[in-house]
């Protein structure tokens, strides 16, 4: 792998570090043993072509691969020092640190009050006060509760496409997560939701840290403050975005970014 | 470099190379004619000279203008971002080069109708030279791509900095011996500060070649080859 300038190994707190990590499904092995990164309140975007490894490598963050049948990962994935791939963990404690949005919303079809009040409860006793707080505050982090707040009671499948992808962003954060991931949170949005989207993005480094699997290059090179580009199950690049988009090290970085093969 | 997935996008980045070529062209040619005219005392080749400035204006402008539609167009990244901002940057240095060179056909208009120390422009030969070699060096630099070209012109600039000390000094001299000389003087002394600008854009040039080869800018200081400095001296 390349690391471009200004990487700064070590200088910055990692949240996660991906350790050796080999992925496969089935007998195909789909990452090729990835050393990575992600700091602690920064995002991280993931770029490649189709079927580099991108998305995979997300969905071991928190293992979602775990409900697949032959699907299995080797090395180490530390979340704050700790290997989430050891078997004993509590997958719903994890997922619960490390929250996830998908390329197309998916709100449940129950009230947009219960879309987050649902995931609070599950984790978390509390008053139906602190829960309406609670709910509240999640919209607000989600920059949606102005637009929603007379209609806490409509369904969450009502709102329009950019609403309902705010929505899974506010029942992700309603959790208090310590990671989000986004795969491909505004493929399926309009610029004005994607724009909204990219400023939320923004403000929730704040709290979290934030990983991004996407495949527009000016979104990566709009949100993300490192970005690694992946090719073939493997971990081409990384370093700080400004270089990664402006002088990459890396031919193949550079041929992917620019367009010339993909 | 390998050619991008839309051929279109090549096509553009082709005519702003194409069009950095043909004003680079233009603006040696225009500085070599001034030149001439200047030392053979040829009002004619002045004004001709003098006129073909437009030319280098509207190059600029449809640079420009080609370079933001790419921009908004293709958001172009990396080497191609580069490209880009090194286009912007090289058709404004050749812009000036073509203006500077504008005003020394100007003033050998002026001075082709008072002919009085020929021996003073000696000094302005040399620089000339100087100035003309790194315009060529930098511009093969920008169509070859070549960093250490680039570098060579960079570091050379101090050479022509020493030349234009010398010819002030010549110059004060020619204006000392004879009051009558001092306006002809005048006008080769401001015509030597165009030269020593035509070699700074041509530093400057240098300094965008290897920006846009390596992604790295030069350092803020060049080596400075003058023993007075610029700032002190109101000429």
């Amino acid at each position: 792998m390349t690391s471009s300038n200004g990487t700064e190994p070590g200088s910055l707190p990692t949240k996660i570090t991906v350790k050796d990590l080999r992925f496969f499904y089935g007998d195909s092995l789909a990452l090729k043993t990835i050393n990575l990164s992600i700091y602690a309140n920064k995002v991280t975007a993931l770029i490649g072509p189709s079927g580099c490894g991108k998305s995979t490598l997300l969905r071991v963050m928190n293992r979602m691969y775990d409900l697949y049948p032959r699907q299995r990962a080797e090395g180490e994935v530390l979340l704050d020092g700790e290997n989430i791939l050891t078997p004993g963990q509590d997958l719903n404690l994890l997922r619960a640190r490390v929250g996830m949005v998908f390329q197309k919303p998916t709100p449940f079809p129950m009230s947009i009050y219960d879309n987050i009040a649902f995931g609070i409860k599950l984790y978390h006793k509390v008053s139906k006060s602190e829960l309406d707080g609670r709910v509240e505050t999640a919209l607000r982090g989600a920059a949606l509760w102005g637009e929603v707040k007379e209609k806490l009671q409509d369904s969450g499948l009502s709102l329009s496409g950019g609403q309902q992808q705010r929505l899974c962003i506010a029942r992700t954060v309603a959790i208090q997560p310590e990671v989000i991931l986004f795969d491909e949170p505004c493929s399926a949005l309009d610029p004005i939701s994607t724009a909204k989207v990219e400023e939320l993005i923004d403000e929730l480094t704040e709290k979290y840290t934030i990983a991004i699997v996407t495949h527009s290059m000016q979104q990566a090179a709009r949100v993300s403050s490192y970005t690694a580009f992946m090719y073939l199950g493997e971990l081409i690049e990384f370093g700080k975005t400004q270089t990664m988009f402006t002088a990459p090290e890396n031919r193949q970085t550079q041929d992917y970014i620019t367009g010339r093969f993909g | 470099m390998s050619d991008h997935i839309v051929r279109a996008y090549d096509k553009e980045l082709d005519l702003l190379g194409r069009k950095i070529a043909e004003m680079g062209g233009i603006a040696e040619k225009m500085l070599a004619d001034a030149m001439d005219a200047l030392i053979d005392f040829d009002a004619d080749l002045a004004r001709k000279t003098v006129l073909v400035d437009a030319r280098l204006d509207l190059l600029q402008r449809e640079i420009e203008e080609n370079a933001i539609m790419t921009i908004a167009r293709r958001q172009p990244m990396a080497v191609d971002l580069r490209d880009i901002v090194a286009a912007i940057r090289i058709s404004a240095d050749l812009e000036r080069v073509g203006d500077l060179a504008k005003n020394i056909a100007k003033r050998a208009i002026i001075i082709a109708a008072e002919a009085r120390v020929p021996r003073a422009i000696i000094g302005l030969k040399s620089m000339h030279e100087s100035a003309a070699l790194s315009l060529k060096d930098v511009l093969d630099a920008y169509a070859h791509r070549d960093v250490e070209r680039a570098r060579s012109v960079w570091t050379r600039d101090a050479e022509l900095d020493a030349l234009e000390d010398s010819v002030f000094r010549d110059l004060l001299t020619f204006m000392m011996e004879d009051p009558r000389n001092i306006s002809f003087c005048t006008h080769l002394l401001f015509c030597s500060k165009n030269i020593e600008r035509i070699g700074d854009h041509a530093t400057n040039i240098a300094e965008t070649v290897v920006y846009l080869v390596t992604g790295e800018a030069l350092p803020m200081d060049r080596p400075k080859g003058r023993s007075f400095s610029s700032e002190s001296l109101s000429i």
